[in-house]
């Protein structure tokens, strides 16, 4: 026990790993907040920077960026509609109406907050439920990840505003750019139009850089001369009674992040829109319709994508297999700094469990810090005027998408999104389930082939598998009563029952 | 459903015709994959997504019939006429093609030297002149550019 | 219509350049590593690791950027479309070898330099702690007895697994369901969670679970048992006839553009072989259950080739539908 605490609290008192920690944390919301930097490029730029340091030093600054990075994400998404990494984009839906209502200072406020609750409840999960949690992640065999996808793609009537027949098109091409490249099973092209860079397929990063920020910069062009909406910088650190108001909200959202987090196949991107959706089904009444500024539309996401840190570290922590693809680099770090990632992590090197659990702590702590200094700065990014913010954007796009793949193709490829974007936008398409399409097709085909293979290419098989095991049987039935809520035949079953 | 009618926006119609067209391009390109997919074959996934895309564009399509055009516009040519004086103001087209020209300069001349130039030539044009101060922000993006993703990143620009 | 001239002036102004820095001594700037898996993997691995060793060495720096996509096609066309001035590397593993056979591109290294082979990984057949086989031998016999039965963890056309199971098709037959991952990490995954019954994979990647009693090795793909897993049995004690196949193993590699200049292609040579025979990168390649090569020149070629003829045949025997030509056709002798 004494072994634990003095693990937990190395982080804290060693003034170089205190520093590093901050050092990290800093750097990782402006990593976040610049679409196309992501965490996983910075962490794997740290390893062959940290190659001679101490894997303790190392550690903390690699978790200090993954928390900052993570949360940095929501700074651009509700300051320009922007998201800074996969996991904002839900943050946009309600964060971006309120800045234009002058309350960024607000929103990230909140969202700072929200950010660190979630992250804590995180963190707290992993420290006092790895092990079982990792048990359970492992339960999730290739049909459940298909019907937690099929899950996911019910969220499109959530993310498409007014016409759903729109949404479905949308969903269905955005997974149609997620497939485009060569196939996993038999390499063989699919819907790369003959092109031999298309083989690698698009980066999701790319489209979303494409159909947010691009789109974006042209859709504004239309409010050239419009005089920025002035901010109000006052009231930016909400008030307490707010936050024990989302409270209860924020717990659920961080355990469905934790969770969501700790599946291999899924990360903080898919938490982030499972609690968005589940903050609009059992908010009754937010503070503004979801969509037009709602501060339970901000709550939920961010403190989903978050707590989803904590839980990408289980798997990693207790079996060595990496929770998403930020710990499949940092565990790349600790064999090349001759460690053993694996089961015996834990036994071996009993210190970096509590150690990261210490470090997690501590980089949440750091980032209310940071989070809430500086806003007043961050938020006159609104009130620069357009005609120097759009172009500033469109260069911020070019080199985001250039830095993911080096490709110029791929920036090619996000001006095209860019322009689509643009004409989808103006005719009353969404943006949000283009991207569930793109972050979900690959999983849903993957998955589903997966599924297939293992019964023997089986349809009977398949079908009987989504209702012969347990955890099955609960996804199957939660997308059955999602499904009957969301069409025609709930009215027509109450209807029913009222009449009897 | 609501009950009010809806208004088609200018040029909505030949759009959602291109969507259209853009499903059946795919379900061309899908097929292509390994002609009518089996259940569980590397097409089956791209051609379900391309029917769906289809069938979905072809339900947008028959909602025009309950919506009705903005009663100003009077006859094709004049929605065209709205259309174009919507989205083709002179300072997005020259936003669009000067981008376009920018990408293509990137790998001509170098990262640096055309963002100079696109940020410079879009500053100098959306803010009346003020040629001085727009060389110098351009300078100071580029520089902050440079710090941040060369230096720190080590991204290699072009 | 300008292409050809621009073109023509960069290359002009290029050779201008490198005649003038000819005097100069490699290298005067940065060079660019291009690793064609993604982050976290293997090769990203085993290249991370190496290459402060060389930045030490040509005191420069090397800007590793990871090109994954295509089994790697993306990352190595990337490197053969840059200069040829010895500015560019590809970290690579095996697969370039197999892209003409399976069509996935019509380049292999052949049309690349050599600059090192840096190592070998071993092959172990795992399967979940609490499976019913103790060794290949007994895993066979059920698959004989119930064939299409057994769930094999895959990761694709041209992966590892897909090769050792044409390898073990080759001299036997061992019918089952291939579950394809997106690569080792998922594949291991599912292996735990009991969802799969066995997978071929690279020591690199199983060797820790194994240790740690969460999976076990039922054969190591090797003649002989191996110190890293004693109690592993070699799979030639259950199938003895695929000793012609061995020693096998997916390996790593750095490679220049073939018209890098030949100064550039010695200082490459030079630093990359002093560096894999470093202390600390030898230590990192036994603890990663690699073994170490160090090869160039012929011996690198000779090692290339011999590894291509031994698996183009092996997965000609076993299946030559799924393949886009023969290895006859592509001009690969027989082992």
């Amino acid at each position: 026990m004494s072994d634990t605490f003095s693990y937990f609290l190395m982080a804290w008192l060693d003034p170089q790993l205190l520093l590093l920690t901050a050092l990290g944390t800093l750097a990782g919301i402006y990593v976040g907040a610049i679409p196309g930097l992501s965490v996983t490029m910075a962490v794997s730029i740290l390893i062959s920077f940290t190659f001679a340091w101490d894997i303790n030093n190392a550690l903390a600054l690699m978790v200090g960026i993954y928390v900052g990075g993570v949360y940095g994400g929501s700074r651009t998404a509700i300051l320009l509609n922007i998201p800074g990494a996969p996991s904002a984009v839900v943050t946009a839906l309600d964060g971006y109406p309120l800045a234009q209502r002058g309350e960024a200072g607000r929103a990230i406020g909140l969202s700072t907050v929200m950010s660190v609750i979630g992250g804590l409840l995180g963190t707290l999960v992993l420290a006092g439920t790895a092990p079982y949690l990792a048990d359970m992640a492992l339960e999730f065999a290739s049909r459940d990840y298909f019907l937690i996808a099929v899950l996911g793609l019910l969220l499109v009537s959530t993310l498409s505003g007014k016409s759903l027949a729109r949404g479905i098109f949308s969903v269905a091409l955005g997974a149609t750019i997620g497939l485009i490249g060569m196939d996993q099973v038999t390499a063989q092209p699919r819907l790369t139009m003959g092109s031999m860079q298309l083989m690698g397929g698009i980066h999701y990063v790319v489209v979303m850089i494409g159909l947010f920020g691009a789109a974006e910069a042209f859709y504004q062009l239309h409010n050239l001369n419009k005089v920025p909406i002035k901010q109000k910088v006052d009231k930016i650190i909400p008030p307490l009674s707010m936050v024990l108001k989302f409270l209860p909200l924020s717990v659920r959202t961080s355990l469905i992040g934790v969770i969501v987090g700790a599946l291999p196949g899924t990360g903080g991107d898919i938490a982030s829109l499972f609690a968005y959706d589940h903050a609009k089904r059992s908010v009754k009444h937010p503070s503004r319709p979801f969509g037009e500024g709602a501060y339970e539309g901000l709550v939920a996401p961010e403190t989903a994508n978050n707590a989803a840190v904590g839980g990408a570290y289980v798997p990693m922590l207790t079996l060595g297999m990496p929770g998403d693809a930020v710990t499949a680099v940092i565990i790349g770090a600790l064999v090349i700094h001759g460690l053993n990632p694996g089961p015996m992590l834990m036994v071996e090197t009993p210190h970096i469990f509590w150690f990261t659990v210490g470090n997690l702590a501590l980089a949440n702590l750091f980032l209310l810090f940071f989070g809430l200094t500086g806003i007043k700065v961050f938020t006159k990014v609104v009130e620069v005027p357009k005609a120097i913010l759009i172009p500033l954007i469109l260069v911020l796009c070019v080199v985001g998408t250039y830095s993911i793949n080096s490709s110029m193709m791929e920036v090619y490829w996000m001006l095209g999104f860019g322009i689509l974007g643009y004409w989808l936008k103006v005719f009353g398409f969404q943006m949000g389930p283009i991207i569930l399409g793109v972050i979900l097709g690959p999983l849903l085909d993957e998955t589903y082939r997966q599924a297939m293979s293992s019964e023997g290419e089986s349809l009977g098989g398949f079908l009987l598998a989504l209702v012969s095991n347990p955890l099955s049987i609960v996804l199957t039935s939660v997308i059955v009563l999602v499904l009957l809520s969301q069409t025609p035949a709930k009215s027509w079953l109450l209807a029913r029952t009222r009449r009897s | 459903m609501s009950k009010k009618i809806e208004r088609v926006q200018a040029g909505e119609k030949v759009f959602d015709w291109l969507l259209l067209l853009l499903s059946i391009g795919v379900l061309v390109e899908a097929y292509r994959i390994d002609g009518i997919p089996g259940l569980n074959s590397p097409g089956s996934f791209p051609v379900g997504l391309a029917l769906i895309m289809l069938a979905s564009s072809l339900v947008i399509l028959f909602s025009h019939r309950r919506k009705r055009r903005d009663p100003q516009i009077r006859g094709a040519l004049h929605e065209f006429q709205v259309f174009w004086s919507e989205h083709f103001q002179p300072h997005i087209v020259v936003f669009t093609l000067v981008s376009v020209a920018y990408l293509t300069a990137i790998v001509w001349v170098s990262f640096y030297l055309s963002t100079f130039l696109f940020l410079s030539v879009m500053f100098i044009y959306y803010r009346n002149g003020r040629i001085l101060s727009s060389l110098l922000l351009s300078g100071l993006a580029i520089a902050v550019i440079y710090v941040l993703f060369t230096l720190v990143f080590r991204v290699y620009l072009p | 219509m300008f292409k050809p001239l621009l073109v023509s002036t960069a290359v002009a102004l290029g050779s201008l350049a490198m005649a003038g820095s000819a005097l100069a001594e490699y290298p005067e700037r940065n060079i660019q590593g291009t690793i064609q898996w993604g982050e976290g993997g293997a090769t990203d691995n085993v290249a991370r690791s190496l290459t402060p060793h060389v930045e030490e060495i040509l005191d420069t720096t090397i800007v590793l950027t990871n090109r994954a996509g295509g089994t790697g096609v993306i990352g190595m066309n990337h490197v053969m479309n840059q200069r040829a001035d010895g500015y560019n590397l590809l970290y690579g593993a095996e697969n370039p070898l197999l892209y003409q056979l399976m069509g996935l591109a019509d380049f292999t290294y052949a049309d690349m330099h050599t600059v090192n082979i840096i190592g070998q990984g071993l092959v172990v057949i795992a399967a979940p702690a609490d499976s019913p086989f103790d060794s290949f031998a007994d895993l066979l016999e059920h698959a004989h007895e119930n064939p299409g039965e057994l769930r094999m963890g895959g990761t694709g056309a041209g992966g590892l697994p897909n090769t050792v199971l044409a390898m073990i098709n080759a001299v036997d037959e061992l019918d089952v369901r291939n579950v394809t991952f997106g690569g080792d990490g998922p594949g291991i995954t599912a292996m735990l969670g009991g969802h799969i019954d066995f997978m071929p994979l690279s020591l690199a990647a199983a060797g820790e679970q194994i240790r740690g009693g969460k999976l076990k090795g039922l054969a190591v793909v090797t003649t002989d048992e191996i110190e890293a897993l004693p109690d592993v049995p070699p799979i030639t004690e259950a199938l003895p006839d695929i000793e012609s196949f061995l020693p096998w193993g997916p390996f790593w590699g750095v490679f220049v553009h073939k018209d890098t200049p030949d100064e550039a292609k010695a200082a490459l040579e030079e630093a990359y072989e002093e560096a894999v025979a470093s202390d600390e990168f030898q230590e990192f390649l036994e603890s990663y259950g690699a073994e170490s090569l160090n090869l160039n020149g012929d011996e690198a070629q000779e090692y290339l080739d011999s590894w291509q003829s031994v698996t183009a045949w092996s997965m000609y025997e076993a299946d030559a539908e799924s393949l886009e030509t023969t290895p006859e056709e592509l001009g690969i002798p027989r082992p």
